[in-house]
């Protein structure tokens, strides 16, 4: 059976959802998460990186 | 014989020389230095982006040799007409992978970007795609001027992952 390819999703002024085939590795190259959907922190704000907490809400980030 | 598709870009000092057929996707060039090694732009190395002393630290940590340099000075009749070349380009962005469905390979940088390498979409909030690419780095640090890319912004201002 072929899975889904990745698919990413720019969640205006939020986070970057993750979902299909893919696999997250940090930089030392260990696997984090395999299974979506996740969501990513983009504004840099985030106490638990690289995931998003929500914390770009009442930040003004916009992108 | 020449590959077609080979490259090369200069400043007033070096020339930076672009083999697509040695690319194995490392993307180490665009991790430490996407300002001038950019694979979401055209043409996608920008000469003028960096100090020529920060471009042959870089090009020098390519594995491959895909990207080499050398000095003004020391090209050859050949390589000086050969920066007049104005066909297609092709980039690290655009070349065939392996045929091969494999999951996307999604790799968290220190204190950098979210690289992205494979078969993937991107899509907005409304599920409209965007340029569809086998590779990219998506900002993490909140103040890329090219979102939702990575432009290396967060070097300069100093994004740390413990923050």
């Amino acid at each position: 059976m072929k899975e889904k390819s990745a698919q990413f999703r720019v969640i205006e002024n939020k986070s970057l959802e993750v979902s299909g085939s893919f696999e997250i590795f940090n930089a030392k190259g260990e696997l984090l998460k395999s299974e979506g959907p996740i969501y990513l922190c983009r504004c840099g704000l985030s106490e638990n990186k690289p995931f998003c907490d929500g914390k770009h809400k009442n930040s003004g980030f916009t992108g | 014989m020449e590959d077609p598709r080979n490259r090369q870009y200069t400043n007033d000092e070096i020339t930076v020389f672009w083999k697509p057929a040695k690319c194995v996707h490392a993307t180490t060039c665009f991790r430490e230095l996407i300002e001038v090694f950019n694979p979401g732009r055209r043409p996608w190395v920008d000469m003028s982006a960096a100090s020529t002393q920060r471009i042959i630290e870089v090009t020098d940590k390519c594995p491959t040799d895909a990207i080499v340099w050398k000095y003004n000075k020391d090209l050859s009749e050949n390589e000086l007409q050969a920066s007049t070349s104005t066909s297609e380009e092709v980039n690290p962005e655009t070349l065939s992978t392996d045929p091969e469905t494999k999951p996307a390979k999604v790799t968290i940088m220190k204190d950098g970007p979210i690289v992205v390498e494979g078969e993937f979409k991107v899509i907005d909030s409304n599920g409209n795609e965007l340029k569809s690419m086998i590779m990219t780095s998506f900002c993490r640090c909140g103040g890329s001027h090219s979102m939702p890319y990575c432009d290396g912004r967060h070097r300069k201002i100093g994004f740390n992952d413990k923050k």
